[in-house]
């Protein structure tokens, strides 16, 4: 259990420093929150009304006492007010987070159902007209930017085909069969790289599976070949599969800004993009936050998946 | 060409291509990229504008290749900064450890922490869009693959002999670095230059598409895709080209740097010859019945020969080889490496691997000829009637389970109704049958937790789980400690003597079989060169190559005779006697024409056409 421990240590010592980071850009970075509040259609605002608001935001205490404040805050939980409405940031956060999340988990999934099984079947059949069309197409799949899979999706689907939505979204509970629709575009747009990448890994670790010492001797025991392939050889070739998908997961979490933005699904990208540009700093480093936190959880998730699925690392 | 230049050549090829294109942009006579239309707005194609007008009227062709050289320009900037940093930086982390390996390498952790995209966001929103603020950032993003890549290769070049003799030899560490360790990782540090490359195209583009990268009116691919969104209805070509454009360079790009890749690593490079369907399909020969005269033989070999198919053509490593084995008795097959042996023992259980098919001869097990078996029946009888133990205990065992799982799945594969309950606790005797201690607790260990010596008894309760007629040990302790060697043999002994199974112990070693065998099939070349019972083998060896290996052993006083030469490659065999060329009586005639297997007395058979007379001399010798 002491590698655990140490494991989550590290992982709340780097969210602690992305957290420091985050806040430190954008303050010293030039550009007053006030200033830019304030202004409307490029004339310069009054001073006097730019020193209140700056008193009343508190940004005119010392960085350092911002700083600690900010830190206390993010313990308790509490990440303040954005600059521009007031809104809680966190409950800005709690609204949209779950629709990224969302999609990310669409996309992820459909790359398990098709990455696994393809990849599977082509180390199998290595060097068969399926493998290297699969392989092909994973290469390319891997070569298209996603904001262009995006673009193509809803040029062929929404507008040629008509039979998709371009973009939009609906909450579950008010339309369940719209909501999937709407959501069906931008998960096969965000899954397209990891479907390619999860299929190549399977089959470069099927492969290897398949070489190794321990398949010979399943099949020693007399062994039926779907108990040889889904015990002996799946199962340990999922291993370094899983690594990779995560890995890549927390990629995407980054990604979705694209995506979101191409599909106008309203996660939380539309407000980072919107809250950066106005310098809503409790906004952008509260987002930020979140998603670095997220892919560090992610992160530590997966080592503790991989340690139950590969029993020599909790000794390691 | 070979298939591995070609891969490598046709993307850098494409690459090289629209780099030039690129760099070329101004001399092409081509439109001004930004100069504006509007009468001809979304125009198709027409002279001069080959593939037509965007929305503001401007020419496509122009801004795709001058966007190319936009695109271009940022991503080769990123990644030569990067490159040129990340190696410092991991040269320095690498070289002189300590804080600076700290602050140089753990520090990248930091910015793996974010996103790419998210970080690039922030930074190009914080610092205003621009081509300059996308070099910076990208450049942090690469930062640290090459100061990961230049780090471990400096780590594992410190550790070479060269290094440390160029240390030794009083050269400055900046010396040692530029002059012994870069061109060791300039291979790596390629292939990661090319990936920044690629990627940086990715990011630059998408950053361009969100309007955060490159200014408009400045052609950029990105840029280009955002404009033609709004009037894909009314001219969706205008979309394609550039999705096109960019796609083909991420590919070529993605393809070149696998090529490199494979380039720099060999190991993933090697394919294996391909399987072809007719590989598969048994010979249809006529097995040659069992012989009536021995009908208590277990298992009975005759005339197998096995090919396999390698690019140089079929190769033989076993060929005409006839053994039987009785219920009881054990039988050693002895020979060098590559004489052949364990290829025989794989070929009985059917477990060649795809391509290697045996050709000829039979497998005669329980009346049944294994060779020609269907897979599903040979199935029931691997790990049942016949099971086989590995030389190397550690790989042989899957990793993620439990070893009493998978004792327990070998007792299941071949009993139905067996419940895992029962399983396991028959696993558990198994465990305490062949000598390990606690065998409760133990059957719940994971391999990694036991020694070599547990772990190869528990591949032999796995392989006598369901109590096989006959058992085959291929090498099984030559990956074990000297005294666990022995702990093993007198396991196998005690085993064959309680249960009356036959057993064929495969070695190299005659020390193993003197103690553990009855009889001994003597293999050289994929040939049986001589077979027998120990005591007259050991006692008169007839074949040359016999007589060799018995003097190889080392005998108290006399110092062991090393065997010159090596064993011959298969696909260089000799025509006549295989041995001839490291034989001290060879004759014309040895390498003239094969040598016959000859019988030599009850039991003895020996391929030699002068083992009388060499055999008449040596007595005469002794006389």
């Amino acid at each position: 259990m002491g590698w655990v421990a140490r494991r989550i240590g590290v992982s709340l010592l780097l969210v602690w420093i992305v957290a420091s980071i985050v806040f430190l850009a954008i303050h010293l970075v030039p550009g007053d929150p006030a200033e830019l509040l304030l202004s409307s259609g490029g004339v310069a605002p009054d001073p006097g009304a730019v020193a209140e608001l700056r008193d009343r935001l508190g940004l005119n205490l010392p960085l350092a006492q911002q700083y600690v404040s900010f830190l206390s805050g993010v313990v308790r939980g509490d990440l303040g007010t954005s600059l521009v409405d007031e809104y809680p940031v966190l409950d800005e956060i709690l609204l949209r987070l779950p629709r990224t999340l969302e999609l990310i988990a669409a996309g992820a999934l459909i790359a398990v159902l098709v990455g696994i099984p393809a990849g599977t079947l082509a180390a199998l059949r290595r060097g068969s007209a399926f493998d290297r069309i699969a392989s092909g197409v994973a290469a390319l799949l891997l070569a298209v930017p996603v904001f262009v899979v995006g673009t193509l999706l809803v040029l062929v689907f929404a507008q040629i085909l008509r039979w998709m939505p371009a973009g939009g979204y609906v909450p579950l509970a008010e339309d369940p069969w719209r909501h999937l629709t709407l959501l069906a575009l931008p998960a096969l747009a965000i899954g397209k790289g990891l479907v390619a990448v999860v299929f190549r890994m399977t089959r470069a670790s099927v492969l290897d599976a398949l070489s190794r010492d321990f398949v010979r001797t399943a099949r020693a025991k007399g062994l039926s070949p779907s108990r040889v392939l889904m015990r002996h050889v799946v199962r340990n070739a999922l291993i370094p599969v899983l690594t990779v998908l995560a890995l890549h997961m927390g990629t995407l979490l980054g990604g979705t800004v694209l995506v979101e933005y191409v599909f106008n699904w309203p996660g939380l990208s539309t407000p980072l993009l919107r809250a950066v540009e106005a310098r809503d700093y409790p906004m952008v480093v509260g987002i930020v936050l979140t998603i670095s936190a997220l892919f560090v959880l992610l992160n530590l998730v997966m080592d503790l998946v991989y340690a139950a699925l590969d029993p020599r690392i909790r000794h390691a | 060409m070979r298939p591995g230049t070609k891969r490598l050549w046709v993307p850098a090829g494409l690459v090289a291509l629209i780099v030039l294109l690129a760099l070329l942009a101004p001399l092409l006579g081509l439109p001004d990229p930004v100069r504006q239309d509007v009468a001809q707005r979304l125009a198709g194609p027409m002279p001069g504008s080959p593939l037509g007008r965007d929305e503001f009227g401007r020419d496509v062709l122009s801004r795709l290749i001058w966007g190319a050289r936009s695109s271009l320009a940022v991503a080769f900037a990123s990644a030569s900064i990067a490159c040129l940093f990340g190696t410092i930086l991991g040269l320095l982390g690498g070289w002189f450890r300590g804080l600076g390996e700290f602050l140089a390498v753990r520090s990248m952790d930091i910015v793996l922490c974010f996103p790419p995209v998210l970080l690039a966001l922030l930074v190009v929103t914080l610092l205003g869009p621009g081509a300059g603020t996308l070099i910076m950032v990208l450049s942090v993003l690469y930062l640290p693959g090459f100061v990961r890549v230049t780090y471990a290769e400096v780590l594992s070049a410190r550790s070479h002999d060269y290094v440390e003799a160029v240390r030794a030899l009083g050269a400055s560490a900046g010396r040692i670095l530029t002059r012994t360790v870069l061109p060791n990782v300039a291979g790596p540090i390629l292939v990661q230059f090319s990936l920044a490359v690629a990627s940086a195209v990715v990011l630059e583009s998408g950053l361009s598409f969100l309007g955060l990268g490159v200014v408009p009116p400045a052609p950029s691919w990105g840029l280009m895709i955002r404009g033609a969104r709004a009037t894909m209805a009314q001219a969706p070509l205008l979309l394609l080209w550039p999705c096109l454009a960019l796609t083909l360079t991420i590919l070529a790009m993605n393809l070149l740097c696998d090529a490199l890749r494979d380039a720099m690593d060999p190991r993933t490079a090697t394919a294996r010859p391909r399987l072809r369907l007719l590989d598969r399909v048994l010979p249809g020969l006529v097995p040659p019945a069992p012989n009536a005269e021995a009908p208590e033989a277990v298992l009975e070999v005759g005339g197998l020969t096995v090919e396999i198919a390698t690019p140089r053509g079929p190769i033989r490593p076993v060929e005409d080889v006839s053994f039987a084995v009785h219920a009881g008795e054990t039988l050693a097959i002895v020979g060098e490496s590559g004489s052949g042996k364990s290829v025989t023992a794989t070929s009985v259980m059917g477990l060649l691997p795809p391509a290697a098919r045996p050709v000829a001869g039979a497998a005669w097990l329980e009346g049944r000829d294994l060779l020609r078996l269907p897979e599903p029946e040979l199935r029931r009888l691997r790990g049942g009637a016949m099971a086989m133990v590995f030389q190397d205990p550690m790989s042989s065992l899957n990793p993620v389970h439990r070893v009493g799982d998978q004792i327990a799945e070998a007792i299941r594969a071949h009993r139905r109704g067996v419940t895992q309950a029962q399983a396991w606790s028959r696993a558990v005797d198994l465990l305490r049958r062949v000598g390990i201690a606690d065998p409760e607790r133990r059957a719940r260990a994971y391999p990694h937790e036991m020694s070599g010596g547990m772990r190869q008894r528990v591949m032999i309760a796995m392989a006598v789980a369901n109590e096989p007629k006959l058992l085959i040990a291929d090498e099984p302790t030559t990956a074990l400690d000297v005294t666990v060697q022995a702990q093993i043999l007198d396991l196998l002994a005690e085993l064959r003597r309680e249960t009356g199974m036959a057993l064929i112990f495969i070695t190299h070693s005659l020390g193993v079989v003197a103690e553990i065998a009855d009889r001994v099939v003597v293999m050289y070349a994929g040939q049986v060169v001589e077979q027998g019972s120990v005591p007259e083998v050991f006692g008169a060896p007839l074949h040359p190559y016999t007589r060799a290996l018995l003097a190889a052993v080392p005998d108290g006083d006399t110092a062991p005779a090393g065997i010159p030469g090596v064993v011959p490659q298969p696909h260089a065999f000799p025509v006549g006697c295989r041995f001839a060329a490291r034989c001290p009586h060879a004759k014309p005639a040895c390498e003239a024409a094969p040598p016959a297997l000859e019988g030599a007395g009850e039991g003895r058979t020996v391929r030699c056409i002068r083992w009388a007379e060499i055999g008449a001399k040596k007595a005469e010798a002794v006389a």
